[in-house]
């Protein structure tokens, strides 16, 4: 006998954590995409997405942060100070790959400088993951040493049932457990059986790829240029990404006031390194894809321990030249043999 | 990892104000400023964690924040000294700051110069141009400690004599018998009652020709004069291993979070700007 959530059920859970105080959020479709966004009801979320065109990266790092505004005088500064908007969250219906990506940036967002920007979101959301029953061409969780059921970054793992009436529930922190307290009576115990995860084939060897990635050789290899000749620099993989995270910060006002923002910003721009001499260390789109690769596959790990990937293909996927990580990483696979 | 730990409620982003006490120019196009902390809570951090080497971002609001070094010595912690070159949007504006004025500062930031080890030593000191600040903060943080070290020898060298930063401590530097200092100006640059060394860098090191028996040097400059300046001390006999230089590259954040200012796998940011030739050597050339 497991903890069943049957799908009926789900509005009064809806119900319930929101009349808790919780945001309740989840995949759902939105005019040009789908999204994770905040729900009034169950019936709002879309759980038969394979995966939300957008990643769950914008709940926890906005595309853009306000994060001062300030106030000038001859004689001080004003700054008031804009902290994330407080208050728990519940994210129903996360993929593997995006409650993954989540915890793969902890540690950068962490290490000796906290960016509460991040923590506070972070420690404030309730991840609730289902497994997934379908992936598409450019699913790739499994070549990342992850899967459709990963637990990472999760604070629940919901397993669909084969009938498709429901989910076995899996509690995999306090946090999850405390959430689902409060839905308790309306959880069943069953012994419905979970239908199987869906099998993603592995598409590279990530080992075979960092070993290549890590010899310095490889560095001006003309791979970089070749597989990178049709890179249009639009940034859409970066922005897109669960783990890509990097950030430009830009001033929005005049020079009396303002507001200070943290922008989403992408390695795929020439202006990205740009000093002000003119003088540009990753002056080509060559240069800025091999960063990208480098960075996810060879310093990322090399400081926190795990690939600043976790496979949900988007780059792949909405990449309008049709390039991406995958075909990166299949080409250095067959390169390192 | 760094020696900064912040305490885990602090908005790290958030800059400290800082007053504009004082200002000088130091050449065409390039000023230095003292600054003075405004809160006292900024400055008790700065004080603790400061050490030569590391680097600040200075800022404007409305415009915002540039990074480079704090031109002062550890040794001297009452304030900031920056010198910049007005060149972008955010130096512009701060050369357009006034005395009285404020401006932002965020950090000390970064590693250093670990200057324990240089203990004893003799200290060759070689700088180009308007790396002559980053140069300086270590200059005075041994002199102020001077019984410390051995035989201090500078090397400096700019393309003019208008462009030379600190004329007035050039001038003191020159006056002290425990200090010898060369200075050179680029072939042209010379002006009629000029009576120093014209030539380059690597030339005028050549020609000083200081020992590099119990020696190391620290070495601060635009890109083409450090790679020229490195054979110069291979040939002088320097081990890469005892040649200090610092690198710059752009920065957001400072805190190894916006993720730029990398080469290779090297965080500038947290894991320098403060390296030896011998770390340069091992960084993929094509990224620096």
């Amino acid at each position: 006998m497991t903890k069943i959530l049957f799908t009926d059920k789900l509005d009064s859970c809806v119900e319930r954590w929101r009349s808790a105080g919780m945001t309740v959020i989840g995949p759902v479709q939105r005019a040009n995409s789908s999204v994770y966004d905040a729900v009034k009801s169950a019936s709002e979320l879309d759980l038969n997405l394979v995966l939300t065109d957008r990643s769950i990266k914008e709940l926890f790092f906005p595309q853009s942060e306000p994060m001062l505004r300030y106030a000038i005088t001859k004689a001080e500064i004003n700054t008031d100070e804009f902290l994330p908007p407080s208050g728990p969250r519940i994210i129903f219906g996360a993929r593997a790959c995006d409650a993954s990506g989540l915890a793969i940036d902890d540690p950068l967002f962490g290490w000796d400088y906290k960016d509460e920007y991040w923590f506070q979101r972070r420690n404030e959301s309730v991840i609730v993951t289902i497994a997934c029953t379908k992936a598409d061409e450019f699913c790739m969780c499994t070549s990342l040493k992850l899967s459709p059921d990963s637990t990472k970054g999760s604070d629940i793992l919901l397993r669909p049932l084969e009938n498709n009436k429901g989910w076995q529930v899996e509690e995999l922190t306090d946090r999850g457990r405390e959430a689902f307290k409060s839905v308790a009576d309306l959880l069943q115990e069953g012994s419905d059986p979970a239908a199987a995860t869906v099998t993603v084939p592995e598409k590279f060897n990530a080992d075979a790829c960092a070993e290549w990635l890590k010899n310095p050789e490889n560095f001006e290899s003309r791979f970089w240029k070749e597989i990178s000749a049709r890179c249009i620099g639009c940034g859409s993989c970066t922005y897109l990404c669960p783990t890509c995270h990097c950030f430009d910060i830009q001033d929005e006002g005049g020079s009396f006031e303002g507001i200070r923002r943290k922008n989403w910003d992408s390695c795929s721009f020439a202006l990205f390194t740009m000093h002000t001499s003119g003088h540009n260390p990753r002056s080509t789109q060559s240069a800025r894809w091999r960063q990208r690769i480098m960075h996810k596959f060879n310093y990322f790990p090399g400081k926190f321990s795990a690939n600043s990937c976790s496979g949900c293909g988007r780059c792949t996927r909405e990449c309008p030249v049709d390039m991406g990580i995958t075909e990166t990483l299949q080409e250095i696979s067959k390169l390192s043999q | 990892m760094t020696e900064n730990n912040h305490n885990a409620a602090q908005n790290i982003y958030k800059p400290a104000t800082m007053k504009i006490v004082d200002r000088r120019d130091e050449a065409p196009g390039v000023r230095t400023m003292k600054l003075e902390f405004q809160d006292p809570a900024d400055h008790e951090l700065f004080k603790e964690t400061y050490r030569t080497g590391m680097f600040g971002l200075y800022g404007v609001y409305g415009e915002g924040e540039s990074t480079f070094c704090v031109a002062s010595p550890e040794t001297r912690k009452e304030y900031i000294e920056c010198t910049f070159r007005e060149s972008g949007r955010v130096t512009s504006a701060l050369a357009r700051a006034d005395i009285g004025d404020l401006v932002t500062f965020r950090g000390p930031y970064g590693n250093r110069f670990p200057l324990e080890e240089f203990y004893g030593k003799n200290l060759l000191f070689i700088a180009g141009g308007i790396a002559l600040p980053p140069t300086r903060s270590v200059i005075w943080s041994c002199l102020d400690q001077r019984e410390k070290f051995g035989k201090v020898t500078i090397v400096y060298g700019a393309r003019t004599v208008a462009d030379l930063v600190y004329k007035h401590e050039l001038e003191e530097w020159m006056q002290r018998d425990d200090v010898e200092l060369v200075l050179a100006v680029d072939p042209g640059g010379e002006s009629p009652d000029w009576k120093h060394r014209i030539g380059f860098v690597p030339t005028v090191l050549e020609e000083a020709a200081p020992s590099p028996d119990n020696c190391v040097a620290v070495l601060c400059g635009p890109p083409i004069m450090i790679k020229f300046t490195l054979i110069s001390l291979k040939k002088l006999g320097f081990d890469e291993s005892n040649v200090y230089t610092t690198l710059e590259n752009r920065m957001k954040c400072g805190l190894g979070k916006c993720g730029r200012c990398n080469v290779g796998s090297i965080y500038v940011c947290k894991e320098g700007p403060v390296f030896t030739a011998e770390e340069v050597s091992r960084m993929p050339a094509a990224d620096l």
